[in-house]
């Protein structure tokens, strides 16, 4: 069997680059802006928000045939909103630093649009074993595009990569600085967009 | 079985399976969350005692090390008389001694302050003269990140150290945040009182500057006992 014909491939690759939930449906920019300042908090918000979106996935796409209409999205947010309490739980308990860096943008999952996107959309319909691999491929479109910004902002806002400096010391003496611009919102702003920008231009030439 | 009542039942069972996920988490976890606190706890009072570096951190031993040697805890009663760790009363305020080679060189006050959204909690270290800030850190917040949450930034603490808590005449008069840059907003007389502001973030500056006056207030016995110098024989003659 070709693996590029079957379902979950396709699922993963649209989800990492034609309808990515950052750069094709701009959701989860809130915190797309705010913890891409340093790619440690990047790839440790990455990683938390994959598990939420794999694991709501999953959980909901089992108790689909059960869950009543009338109540679905509340059962999903709640479901959604446990998950996402207990990683905050697990980030306070062994990565202390970091969850205070992240602050309120853990707990702020519950409310990003493509854990509930995803649940609505996908979950609902599709066997769990599906689901949760849609969730993975969702959460690693987000990572994707979150640790992408994170790396250009930390290389070229602080001179560093991972809290390692890679600018040589003798580049700053030529009268090299880090740009300022990008440690703030703008900075994030501008570089999503570019990123929305370049993956537009293309996909264009490619159709 | 009606829709309605399936639905209720079924909302009730899901409360239940998330409320006891939740217990068990949190429960289970608190063992390490609070090895962290204190940890972070201990981290900051270095830090606003100038005993730890932000640029060049250490690890969790060396930090438990630097703590033990440098830091007694201990407690003031309401005017200046130094209690031990016994025989303290609910009334009594506490206090951390830092020595460097044995001589007390600052005294650290935990300060907790109202915020704009929720309780700041933080340390600020005074000099042995009793009037100078040697530091000021903050570990515990709930203000704006970018706006309010600046406090717990380096470049926003370093701003405390030199000032003073008296003016120039050695009257108390606190320490308070400016509106925007200290040397803009405040007469020069007043600004080795006063530090830079935070930009869009008023509000935070004003409460912090009320928890910290009203904290330096209930220590001020003991600052006043260091200012005039009484402090020398009690906490020389070794750890209490």
């Amino acid at each position: 069997m070709n693996i590029r014909k079957s379902v979950t491939y396709k699922a993963i690759v649209e989800a990492l680059w034609q309808s990515n939930p950052i750069t094709k449906q701009t959701l989860g920019i809130c915190s797309a802006l705010a913890v891409t300042v340093k790619l440690d908090t990047a790839v440790v918000m990455s990683l938390a928000l994959t598990c939420v979106v794999a694991f709501s996935n999953l959980i909901i796409s089992a108790m689909r045939k059960q869950i009543p209409r009338n109540i679905r999205m509340i059962v999903e947010v709640m479901v959604i909103a446990t998950l996402v309490i207990l990683a905050d739980e697990a980030l306070k308990a062994f990565l202390y630093d970091i969850s205070k860096q992240l602050s309120v943008f853990v707990g702020l999952i519950i409310t990003n649009c493509i854990v509930l996107g995803r649940a609505e959309a996908f979950a609902l319909g599709n066997p769990p074993l599906r689901s949760f691999l849609d969730g993975i491929a969702n959460g690693l479109g987000y990572s994707s595009v979150l640790i992408g910004v994170a790396f250009f902002r930390e290389l070229l806002g602080s001179g560093t990569l991972l809290g390692f400096p890679v600018i040589p010391g003798w580049l700053y003496d030529a009268g090299y600085q880090d740009m300022g611009l990008m440690v703030l919102a703008p900075g994030a702003f501008i570089v999503i967009g570019l990123f929305v920008w370049l993956q537009h231009v293309v996909l264009k030439t490619k159709t | 079985m009606s829709d309605g009542l399936k639905s209720l039942l079924f909302a009730v069972v899901m409360c239940m399976v998330c409320s006891t996920l939740l217990t068990l988490g949190a429960t289970g976890l608190q063992r390490f969350q609070e090895k962290n606190i204190l940890l972070d706890k201990r981290k900051n009072i270095l830090l606003s005692a100038g005993l730890l570096d932000e640029k060049n951190m250490v690890g969790p031993e060396e930090i438990t090390r630097i703590y033990s040697e440098s830091i007694s805890a201990l407690w003031v009663d309401g005017e200046g008389n130094i209690k031990s760790e016994a025989d303290h009363g609910s009334k009594d305020l506490p206090l951390y001694l830092c020595r460097r080679s044995g001589a007390v060189f600052a005294y650290i006050i935990p300060f907790t302050s109202k915020g704009l959204w929720g309780k700041i909690h933080g340390y600020l270290a005074l000099d042995t003269d009793g009037s100078t800030v040697k530091g000021f850190t903050v570990y515990q917040h709930q203000e704006t990140p970018g706006l309010g949450g600046e406090i717990e930034k380096r470049w926003f603490q370093k701003n405390f150290s030199g000032k003073k808590i008296v003016d120039r005449s050695g009257n108390f008069v606190s320490i308070a945040i400016a509106k925007g840059k200290a040397a803009n907003a405040v007469p020069e007389t007043l600004q080795g009182n006063y530090v830079d502001g935070i930009s869009g973030a008023t509000l935070t500056g004003k409460f912090l500057s009320e928890g910290l006056k009203d904290v330096l207030l209930a220590y001020e016995p003991v600052s006043i006992e260091f200012r005039h110098n009484r402090m020398k024989g009690l906490t020389d003659e070794g750890h209490p």
